[in-house]
Parts: C-alpha cells; sequence; structure tokens
C-alpha cells in the first residue's frame, strides 16, 4: 500500500521491459558519470594564492551575452597565465530566477572564490547573495547592477549613456522641434534608468517630447512601432532610441523615405554601422552610437581579482555604497566612424562594439 | 475502481495514453540520486540538502496542482502565472514586516483560488478547451502582474527566507519538511470523496457522469485546487528568493508537465498521481544540476538536459504502447 500510495496506481503489471528500461536510465548516468572529469580539486580556497571564478549567466538568446562570456575568458586567461586564478566555472544557460539561483547555489557548492553573475532580476537574488556571503564568496554584479549590499555591482552608468545620444540629438535640432522616442521595456530598470537621463537631456536642449513608445528592445518591434510613429506623427523632427532597436527605426524611417527629414540616434552595432556607412556614401547622413560594452563583465572580473587579494576600493569610485561605473568605451560619431568601422567591418551584424578596462586602469581604483 | 480503457479520441492517443511505469520513475529516482551522490560535492551536507531541497520545493507544488487538473481530465497553462501573480500581491502587501504576512499570504491564496475558478468557470461551465482557456487566461494574469508589480522589487520579511533556510536537527532542511506536508496535503485530497471523483472524471467522463459524480463540479474545483497549490508555490518561491519579481514563476508551466509525465501521470487524465509527481519534481531539478556539477560545456548543457528528459519521458511511451498491445 504504501509504495502504490507514494507512486499513484500501481502499473498493471511489471514486466522484463521496466527492467530494462531501468538498466537503460542506470547506463545512461553511468556514461555521464564517466566521461567527465573529476569534480573535485575545484575549489582554490585555504590560503591558496590562486581563484576560482564563478560565472552565472541566466539568458542566452543575445549574442551580446556570447561576447560577454568570450570577454570574460579572454581576461581570465591572461590572469590564469600570470598563475592568479586557475579555474572559470560558468553557468549559463535560459533560466528564470528560480533557475538562476539554482545556478548560483552550484557555483556555491563547487567552491568558487567568487562569482561575476549577470543577474536575472536586481532583486530576487538578494537571499541567494547573502548565503554566498557568508560562505566567504565574492559576488560581482555585472551589466545589470543590483540592490543587494553583499554585492559589489560594477556595471556602466546606464543613465550617462542615455544621456550621450539624447544631448547630441537635442544639439542637432533647434529648440521648439519635436522627437518622438522609441524606449525598450517599460518597468526594466535599465530602461527606467536611460529614459530619466535622455528625458532631462532633451528637456534641457528646448526640444519638445511628442511622443513615446516602447519596442522591446528588438529590431522588428522597434520597425513596427516607429512606422506606425511616423504616420500617427508627420511631422517629427527627430527620434532618439536605445540600444538593440536602432537598426529597425532606421529602417522603417528609410521605409517611408524621410531619412533627410529626421534627425536619428544609433547604435554602435555593425548591423547598424553597415547601414550608416552606405548611408554616408550617398550624402550626408549623421547619426550616433554609444557604445555599450559587453566587455563590463571582463572588468568586473578586474576587480573581482584585485578584492579576491584583499584590495580595497577607493571610496571615491564607489556609487550608492556598493556600485562601481567604469567608463563607457567610445561614442561612434562621423568624425571616428571611418577608424572605428575599419576594425569591426568583419564582424557579424550583431556584434556590439566593446571595450574592458585594462588590469593598470584597474588598479586605479583600488587604495 | 479499475483503469479506463476508453481513452479520448484522435490521433494524439498513443501519446496521451503513454504513462510512466511506477518502476521506471523510481529507477529514475534512484539514477539521479546516485549520481548527484558522486558528481556533487557536499550533496549530503546541511547545505546541499537545502539549497536541493529548496529548488525541487516550488516546481513540486506547482506539479501537485496541474496534477490534479490533469487527473480530472484537463490541463492549465496559466499555472505558473498564477504562482506569479499570487507571488507579486503576497510580496506588495507584506511589503517586508512580519506582521502584516498572515494578510499577506490570505491574499496570495485568495488570488489562486480566484484564478483557478476563472479557470473552472471557462472550461467546467462555459465548456471551453482547457488548452485555448487557460492559454488566453495566462496572459490576462501575466498582465495583471505586471500591473502589480510594475518593477521587480519589494521584500520578504527575512524571518521568512532564513526560516526557509533553517536545517532541523543537523540534517533535516525545512524546505524537505514542507515537501512531506505536501504529500499529506495530497493524501488528504485523495482521501476526500472529491480524490476519487477527479480520477473518475478524468479517466471517463460519461461513465462517471452516469454514476452521479458531479462532473461539472469537479471539474470546476480541480482547477481551485490546482490554482491554490499555484499560491503556495509561489509562496516557496519567495521564500527562496527573498523578492518579488513580475515574471518570477511564469516558465513553471512547461516544468510542472514535464515533472508530471516523468512521475507517471498521464497527460489524458484519469492516471497517476502526486507522489510521482513529487519524484518527477525531484528527477527534473536533479537533471539539471547534474550537467553542471558533471562539467557539460556551457554551449551543450541545453542539449543534453532535454536529451536526457525526451529520453525519461520516451520510456514511459514505449513501455506502455507495448504493454497495452499486448493486453486483451
Amino acid at each position: 500500500m504504501g509504495w502504490t500510495a507514494l507512486f499513484g496506481r500501481p502499473a498493471k503489471r511489471t514486466t522484463w521491459r521496466s527492467g530494462a528500461a531501468a538498466l537503460a536510465g542506470l547506463a545512461l548516468f553511468a556514461v555521464g558519470a564517466c566521461s567527465s572529469p573529476s569534480p573535485s580539486g575545484g575549489g582554490g580556497d585555504e590560503g591558496q594564492d590562486t581563484f576560482t571564478i564563478g560565472v552565472s549567466n541566466g539568458f542566452v538568446g543575445s549574442e551580446w551575452r556570447t561576447q560577454m562570456l568570450d570577454d570574460v575568458r579572454t581576461v581570465f586567461d591572461t590572469y590564469k597565465q600570470q598563475g592568479v586564478v586557475d579555474e572559470l566555472v560558468v553557468e549559463s544557460a535560459d533560466v528564470d530566477v528560480n533557475g538562476q539561483i539554482q545556478q548560483i547555489r552550484n557555483l556555491i557548492n563547487t567552491g568558487v572564490d567568487a562569482i561575476i553573475v549577470n543577474p536575472n532580476s536586481p532583486t530576487a537574488l538578494n537571499a541567494v547573495f547573502t548565503e554566498a556571503k557568508q560562505k566567504g564568496i565574492l559576488v560581482v554584479a555585472t551589466d545589470q547592477a543590483v540592490q543587494s549590499q553583499d554585492v559589489t555591482n560594477v556595471v556602466i552608468d546606464q543613465g550617462e549613456w542615455a544621456r550621450r545620444s539624447a544631448e547630441w540629438l537635442a544639439e542637432q535640432l533647434e529648440a521648439g522641434d519635436s522627437v518622438g522616442v522609441v524606449n525598450g521595456v517599460d518597468g526594466h530598470p535599465a530602461n527606467e534608468a536611460r529614459w530619466a537621463a535622455a528625458r532631462q537631456a532633451l528637456e534641457d536642449g528646448q526640444v519638445k517630447i511628442e511622443t513615446v513608445t516602447n519596442g522591446d528592445w528588438d529590431q522588428a518591434t522597434g520597425q513596427q512601432v516607429t512606422s506606425n510613429m511616423l504616420a500617427s506623427h508627420p511631422d517629427l523632427d527627430g527620434i532618439w532610441t536605445q540600444d538593440g532597436m536602432a537598426l529597425g527605426v532606421f529602417q522603417a524611417v528609410k521605409g517611408a523615405g524621410k531619412l533627410d527629414d529626421l534627425v536619428l540616434t544609433g547604435e554602435a552595432r555593425v548591423g547598424f554601422m553597415r547601414q550608416w556607412a552606405d548611408q554616408r556614401q550617398q550624402g550626408d547622413f549623421e547619426t550616433i552610437g554609444v557604445v555599450n560594452p559587453p566587455g563590463v563583465a571582463g572588468s568586473a572580473l578586474h576587480i573581482a581579482v584585485r578584492m579576491l587579494q584583499d584590495k580595497q576600493l577607493k571610496s571615491e569610485v564607489v556609487s550608492d555604497g556598493n556600485t562601481v561605473y567604469v567608463p563607457i568605451p567610445d561614442v561612434v560619431t562621423n568624425e571616428n566612424f571611418d577608424e572605428l568601422w575599419a576594425e569591426v567591418q568583419d564582424e557579424p551584424d550583431a556584434y556590439a562594439l566593446d571595450g574592458t578596462i585594462s588590469a593598470r586602469e584597474a588598479d586605479t581604483y583600488f587604495r | 475502481m479499475t483503469r479506463p480503457s476508453a481513452l479520448s479520441a484522435g490521433p494524439l492517443r498513443p501519446l496521451l495514453g503513454a504513462r510512466m511505469p511506477t518502476v521506471a520513475t523510481a529507477v529514475l529516482l534512484v539514477a539521479t540520486v546516485a549520481a548527484s551522490a558522486v558528481l556533487q560535492d557536499g550533496f549530503f551536507t546541511p547545505y546541499g540538502l537545502t539549497s536541493n531541497f529548496a529548488a525541487v520545493l516550488p516546481v513540486a507544488i506547482v506539479t501537485v496542482g496541474q496534477v490534479i487538473v490533469v487527473l480530472g481530465g484537463g490541463i492549465d497553462l496559466s499555472i505558473g502565472t498564477i504562482v506569479t501573480l499570487s507571488s507579486v500581491v503576497t510580496v506588495q502587501l507584506v511589503a517586508g514586516q512580519p506582521d502584516r504576512l498572515p494578510l499577506a499570504l490570505g491574499a496570495g491564496l485568495l488570488v489562486g483560488v480566484g484564478c483557478g475558478l476563472v479557470n473552472g468557470l471557462a472550461v467546467a461551465v462555459v465548456r471551453l478547451q482547457p488548452i485555448v482557456a487557460t492559454f488566453a487566461s495566462s496572459f490576462v494574469f501575466a498582465g495583471l502582474a505586471l500591473l502589480i508589480l510594475p518593477t521587480p522589487g519589494g521584500e520578504v520579511p527575512s524571518l521568512v527566507t532564513l526560516g526557509y533556510r533553517q536545517v532541523i536537527a543537523r540534517a533535516i532542511p525545512v524546505p524537505a519538511v514542507l515537501l512531506l506536508l505536501l504529500w499529506l496535503a495530497w493524501r488528504a485530497v485523495l482521501a476526500h470523496r472529491f480524490g476519487r471523483h477527479v480520477y473518475a472524471v478524468g479517466g471517463n467522463e460519461g461513465a462517471a457522469y452516469a454514476s452521479a459524480v458531479p462532473v461539472t463540479a469537479v471539474r470546476l474545483l480541480s482547477y481551485v485546487a490546482g490554482g491554490t497549490f499555484a499560491a503556495l508555490a509561489g509562496f516557496a518561491l519567495l521564500a527562496n528568493s527573498g523578492s518579488g519579481d513580475p515574471f518570477l514563476g511564469n516558465s513553471l508551466t512547461l516544468t510542472s508537465i514535464a515533472a508530471l509525465v516523468i512521475g507517471g501521470t498521464r497527460l489524458s487524465g484519469g492516471a497517476g498521481g502526486a507522489g510521482g509527481a513529487i519524484v518527477g519534481a525531484v528527477v527534473l531539478v536533479l537533471i539539471q544540476s547534474l550537467v553542471f556539477f558533471a562539467r557539460v560545456p556551457t554551449t551543450a548543457r541545453e542539449l543534453v538536459t532535454g536529451a536526457i528528459i525526451i529520453v525519461a519521458i520516451a520510456l514511459a511511451g514505449l513501455l506502455t504502447a507495448r504493454g497495452r498491445g499486448a493486453g486483451p
């Protein structure tokens, strides 16, 4: 009865096939167990000089994240050659918040010394971050800042990032001109920070914000909402947009034959820059692309390694109690376009212009 | 009560009729636990046990809710969004204050019941197709969750998050105790007349109706029960994460269906149970961690996880299809 109760109703009868299935299942896991390297020896704690680094990435659907992980590996390899670190354990999969909590717990169980995390939520990982800290593990969040004071954030200033292109747009226009805005996702922390700063810059430039819409950080959606915007607001003088949608906005404006009438902000990605290059050959097209570097995660590793070596961050580089802002590497304009385009034109369209702080720059963050 | 031989007709019959044999489920459990013990350093330490049970509990609870719906011949594609909606209501009301917990938990539970009622009315009374009705309602619930908690935030009292991580007598994690309570709750459902009626309705609706089973009420109640368990899963997620997020539980819908199939519940209804489903949830969560601890390269992990789950579920299809062919 107990057996039946636990597993629901009994199978009609147990045949040899069940036994075969059982063996197959066991074999499957035995194979998995044999072919994998020994899991022991991962931890680099207990007074050793080499550190084990864990990475938790909860979203794999974009080229940007792939580039981010590559950048972390590049920085890791330089430290490995110096004998500072011994192993990089990467947890990267499309997971929900619960799944990322488990990712981080797995890293804790592996015995890493530091975890670099691109968090899926700025708040919902707080409890597991506290667990890590209690285990003596350093946690550094990158790309997206988190609230937990047990974590050091190494990010670019999203407000500053947005302000650059909004200020540029306001300069191109005259006081009283009207602009449309294509934002990302309402309620997303990066979207809110960017829009607050961009709105301020546009208002300071005495530009009229005519209409605001969301393109979900998706090129196709961005193109669709821009087409609608152009139809309903035929008198716009410019469009401000964020990362990952500028190509869609550009296509919509081009499709409507209004490239000469509107000033657009762009993005520092190869797909957009390819269109930019074409337009420059045909006329006096001008736009701006502010780099949002995937290499910020590599910068985070530079910071993490120094913190593991018990170095102290200078108080003036820390904002909001736990956030280190690294500089925005480049701003692409017509002035430096040819130079930057020559470096990246063979990359795939999804490639984002990149930048990581150097080891020497990282040293200047510490006492 | 014999297992009904008449299944819902259609081309999906062999697939939906398949059911994981109990032995296969048990073997999967033993295999994943054994593999975890070998590969995962510190699997049996208090921290290892707590972290695994803490991850299993929300999945297990939502799976039990789905099992009740599926046993009754339905399916709930909105169950993950009910988890989210209940959790955001709870986290907004509790606002980090322990003395507001009873109010917040009560409201969260009511939200779960209410969502289940909406689904139940649509399916049992209005008689919409369960897949379509609950797929549609999932957007309503997800949208409401975004309205209530537009940005991630809110704070769960540390009393709850710390309590969830406690280990009793150095070996028994709190989430494991809660898992046992979950199973006892299922036994209570089963002992009640409602439990037997659910099996009857899911197995053969016509026969159940002819035997004076209140079919409409039973189907309605199965969705209410599903929504209630979803709310409880939301509480477990909150205790695990410590804060709210408007997308917190949405992906649990498909996880719950995979777990119940591994656990031996038949997707066309009428056969299976929550005990197996809990085991299915354990197996599923352990597989995901195993792929990590086996040091499968990052790029291959999704592939390997998917392949293991498909092989596990395929065992069920192969075995039952042949078994029935040989029968009378």
